[in-house]
């Protein structure tokens, strides 16, 4: 599937976070951390904004019910749906296009 | 990371700062949102984690206000009325037929129409904009009913005073003119359906 618009920013780093597998609101925040090499900090807004549009849009879906937890813990999972999983995956081949091309383009900034 | 006064502290805070965004919004996450600046504290020092906080609140409340615009359902009671004031308007215009009444019910149908415009304008959603040949079916259905409301008034009346012919001939003008423009967008807008290419 492809989409008119690419996701914005902090809906592609939220999607690309999930490929892994389900995560809790503050591992999202960890992993959006980790894979942006630190670049890139969601506050508990931002991040629940986002999630909130991501449920609406399809894209990704609370699986907190799916699984037993331990009983004290009240925190919520996610991860992608089928739709999601596809578009994190154009926007991936999307980036990696881009990076190619501006590495064709300008030979000094061909990735290491 | 933080010591737990200082901890409880900013958490309080920001359990009251919540109360900022939308309700909605924070029915569903105030928990979540609480519990992730807790967990924060707990592995970063506070001085680097309200600052960011701060930053974040000030960018997703308005965000989360204007999300909460888009997504109201549309009431159109309002419009409803102030169109019904326009239509009765130029009705007493047409069954008085005096010079300064009809005057005075043209100026007041005018106003109702514009007020009537202006809320629904601000009543819609903010969705994303849709062509205009989209809304062909507006001007149509209005000049329609703009000219079953004429025939209406002018079989119950039966012979229109002097004035009222003037009155009748613009708003029937003006409801062939709606009636024309819709039908011409609607044809723009079919044509526009059958070129484009389905997104794949």
């Amino acid at each position: 599937m492809s989409r008119d618009r690419q996701l914005p920013a902090a809906s592609l780093h939220v999607v690309l976070s999930l490929l892994d597998g389900e995560l809790h609101g503050y591992g999202l925040m960890r992993r959006v951390e980790e894979l942006s090499d630190g670049a890139v900090r969601m506050g508990p807004g931002t991040l629940y904004g986002t999630l909130n549009r991501l449920v609406e849009s399809g894209l990704i879906v609370e699986t907190t019910d799916r699984r037993p937890r331990s009983g004290t813990e009240r925190r919520r999972y996610y991860e992608l749906t089928g739709t999601g999983r596809q578009v994190a995956l154009d926007e991936l081949t999307r980036l990696q296009g881009l990076v190619a091309r501006v590495a064709h383009h300008l030979p000094g900034a061909a990735p290491a | 990371m933080s010591s737990d006064a200082s901890t409880g502290l900013v958490v309080a805070t920001y359990r009251r700062l919540v109360r900022l965004y939308p309700r909605a919004f924070r029915d569903e996450y105030r928990d979540d949102l609480v519990d992730l600046l807790a967990e924060q504290l707990r592995d970063e020092p506070a001085w680097r984690v309200v600052p960011r906080c701060l930053t974040d609140l000030a960018l997703s409340v308005p965000s989360q206000h204007l999300e909460a615009h888009m997504d109201r359902p549309l009431n159109l009671v309002l419009t409803t009325v102030l169109g019904a004031l326009a239509a009765a308007a130029v009705v007493v215009g047409l069954v008085v037929g005096h010079p300064v009444v009809l005057l005075a019910c043209t100026a007041v149908a005018l106003s109702a129409a514009g007020l009537a415009l202006l809320s629904y304008h601000r009543a819609r959603p903010l969705t994303a904009p849709r062509p205009v040949t989209a809304q062909w079916w507006k001007p149509t259905a209005t000049g329609g009913a703009l000219l079953a409301l004429l025939i209406v008034v002018t079989n119950a009346t039966g012979e229109l005073p002097e004035g009222g012919w003037y009155v009748a001939m613009i708003v029937g003008l003006a409801a062939v003119l709606l009636v024309a423009a819709g039908l011409v967008l609607g044809i723009v807008h079919l044509a526009g359906r059958t070129t484009r290419r389905p997104a794949t």
